[in-house]
């Protein structure tokens, strides 16, 4: 496998580069990332990393992609998300259901960086819920017509080729939807300003209108009408790699707090002196690890071939909620200087923020995830990664049937009506990703077996918490486990004013 | 109007569409929940949900998931409806 030959290279001399070339703090002061910066990004292969050899890539597979996105979100996440988007939603769905002729115009330059690759799916009235996307593509001869906006477009500044998510109304169903290859060149593509970020400063993100354009029809990619579908695949990489970078920011936020801790003295000692400060050390050092876990085991999972929307989904939750974390504990034990620009992880949390809502708000991955689970569509089978028996292995097992026995006492309680009771579902979910996490733990190779064990300990826990929540819902009724109390409705529909006097 | 099967169709038919937001008259039974209405299983499954409130029934969830097209849905509601008269 090329992996292999090639990653420990490529890893070498990224290494050199970050060292020597990106830093953080100038490339967000200088606005959106550089040509320069992007002809050198090429010049290293990165936008080759998931593309096959025969196309001028390197093959690298999931797992590979994902090292190589964490080492470049450690020093920088807007060139990791750069590099990531590209390689993940950007070619994915061109290598995976393109045909032959498109891949063998595209993929090439798509590798060389000459082009790069953006994904566009979100629009005005589209975000969480993409079956509302009315960008149409019309049949017309052998060719589409493509009409629409697509906003929150990553990447789009410099992109020369767009995959789009648009509605196949004459084929694939009324509501059918495909995905399109757009390229940027094409009459009737108006690519509009960048848009003023929180974070991910360096990174481009704009609207794209799409104006009577016209492609080929083989630029269709994949079946009309399984456009939805198509997309959701093509997430699973984007979510993993998303889900990489956030372990670049959770090691590199661990990396800046410990640096901070060891050297800071007050009250005459190092702050790392202090049982509260090596407790918030040793908790980011936890959950890091359990991060890291759940990235491989999807990495793993890609490589055999085994179903990865579960894990993919599971690791963009749980590491992004861990690094906005891990910044934000970061901050806290820097003091002062941590809330000031110049500490470097004020920059961290910011560009951490967008990660629980891109690529699939939380909220909503969670309650499809629980709804899944409800409806007895996802097995536990799913959650078990590991095979080692031993003490946390029987834990795993006992949480694993807690979970089962809850879930089939609230379809008791609750019936159909339950799919509509999100907070339990969302709990449910919490419970679900935890076990994944703990198992992931369990199944880490690191020879770092007592962090890897109290990391899963950590993850049984919060999936104990998270069942015990679920399972006193049942008690009420299914409208109750919304958990909105009646004075709460009232309160939210009566005023735009959030305003309380106590 | 839902003690007749009919008028249980109708509410079905109307529910859809206002769960869709679209015009009932642009709902039809033959069209496919999935790939003409755009629902995939687990919002189909929220849509059952909200009818067996609507009409008063129980509707399990196993067979839910099966339904394909707006007709099975309705077809679904009358069977539920024998089973529990
Ligand atoms: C920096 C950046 C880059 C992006 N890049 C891309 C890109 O390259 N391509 C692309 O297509 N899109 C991109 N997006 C768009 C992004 O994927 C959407 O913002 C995201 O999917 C959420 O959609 P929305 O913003 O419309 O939020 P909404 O759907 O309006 O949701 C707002 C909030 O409401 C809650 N919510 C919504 N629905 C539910 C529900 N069913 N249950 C419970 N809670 C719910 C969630 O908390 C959610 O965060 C990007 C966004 C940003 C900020």
């Amino acid at each position: 496998m090329p992996d292999a030959d090639a990653l420990p290279l490529v890893e070498a001399q990224l290494r050199r580069f970050l060292r020597r070339e990106v830093d953080a703090g100038s490339l967000e002061a200088g606005g959106r990332i550089s040509d320069a910066m992007l002809a050198k990004v090429a010049e290293l292969g990165l936008f080759g990393l998931s593309i096959p050899e025969r196309w001028g890539g390197l093959e690298l597979g999931l797992a590979g992609c994902c090292s190589v996105v964490t080492q470049l979100a450690r020093s920088d996440r807007s060139l990791a998300t750069t590099v990531g988007l590209h390689n993940g939603l950007g070619v994915r769905p061109l290598i995976d259901r393109g045909g032959d002729a498109l891949r063998a115009r595209w993929l090439p330059r798509l590798a060389a960086g000459e082009v790069i690759a953006s994904f566009a799916a979100t629009e005005a009235g589209a975000g969480s819920d993409l079956t509302r996307a009315a960008t149409l593509a019309t049949l017309d001869g052998d060719h589409v017509v493509v009409e629409g906006e697509k906003h929150f477009v990553t990447n789009g500044g410099f992109a020369g080729l767009f995959t789009i998510l648009a509605r196949t109304p004459d084929r694939g169903g009324a509501r059918g939807q495909a995905l399109v290859l757009v390229p940027r060149d094409t009459p009737g593509v108006t690519v509009g300003p960048e848009e003023h970020k929180l974070g991910l400063r360096a990174s481009s993100t704009v609207t794209v209108r799409f104006d009577g354009v016209r492609v080929p029809a083989d630029h269709v990619l994949g079946e009309p009408g399984a456009g939805a579908s198509d997309a959701l695949a093509a997430l699973e990489w984007g979510r993993t790699l998303m889900a990489a970078g956030c372990v670049g920011t959770a090691v590199a936020a661990t990396d800046a707090a410990l640096e901070h801790v060891r050297t800071r003295r007050q009250f005459g000692r190092p702050l790392l002196s202090f049982p509260s400060v090596r407790q918030h050390v040793a908790a980011m050092l936890r959950e890091s690890f359990a991060m890291q876990a759940l990235v491989m085991a999807a990495g793993r999972a890609e490589r055999r071939g085994d179903e990865l929307s579960h894990l993919a989904t599971a690791a963009k939750i749980v590491c992004s909620e861990g690094a906005f974390d891990l910044c934000d504990r970061a901050i806290q034990l820097h003091g002062g200087l941590g809330y000031l620009e110049g500490s470097g992880v004020a920059r961290m949390l910011r560009d951490a923020r967008v990660t629980r809502i891109f690529e699939g708000a939380n909220e909503v991955l969670l309650a499809r995830l629980g709804t899944a689970l409800y409806a007895a569509e996802s097995s536990a089978e799913r959650r078990r990664l590991h095979e080692h028996d031993g003490p946390l292995a029987a834990r795993f097992d006992d949480v694993d049937a807690h979970l089962e026995v809850a879930l089939i006492r609230a379809r008791e309680i609750h019936g159909l009506a339950g799919v509509r009771a999100q907070t339990l579902l969302q709990a449910f979910a919490r419970a679900d990703i935890a076990l994944a996490a703990a198992s992931a733990c369990l199944a880490s190779r690191s020879p770092e077996r007592a962090l890897a064990h109290q990391a899963a300990e950590d993850q049984l826990d919060r999936a104990e918490r998270w069942i015990v929540a679920a399972a006193g819902a049942p008690e009420r009724s299914a409208r109750d486990a919304l958990l909105v109390e009646p004075w709460v409705e009232r309160r939210l529909d009566a005023s735009p004013s959030s305003e309380v006097r106590a | 109007m839902l003690e007749t099967p009919d008028g249980r169709r109708s509410r079905t038919i109307e529910l859809i569409a206002e769960i869709l937001e679209v015009q009932v008259d642009t709902v039809r039974p033959p069209q496919r929940l999935r790939e003409d209405l755009g629902l995939d299983s687990l919002q189909s499954l929220e849509l059952l949900s909200l009818l067996g409130e609507e009409l008063r029934l129980e509707l399990p969830m196993e067979e839910a998931l099966e339904l394909e097209t707006v007709e099975d849905a309705c077809a679904f509601v009358e069977r539920t409806v024998a089973a529990n008269a």
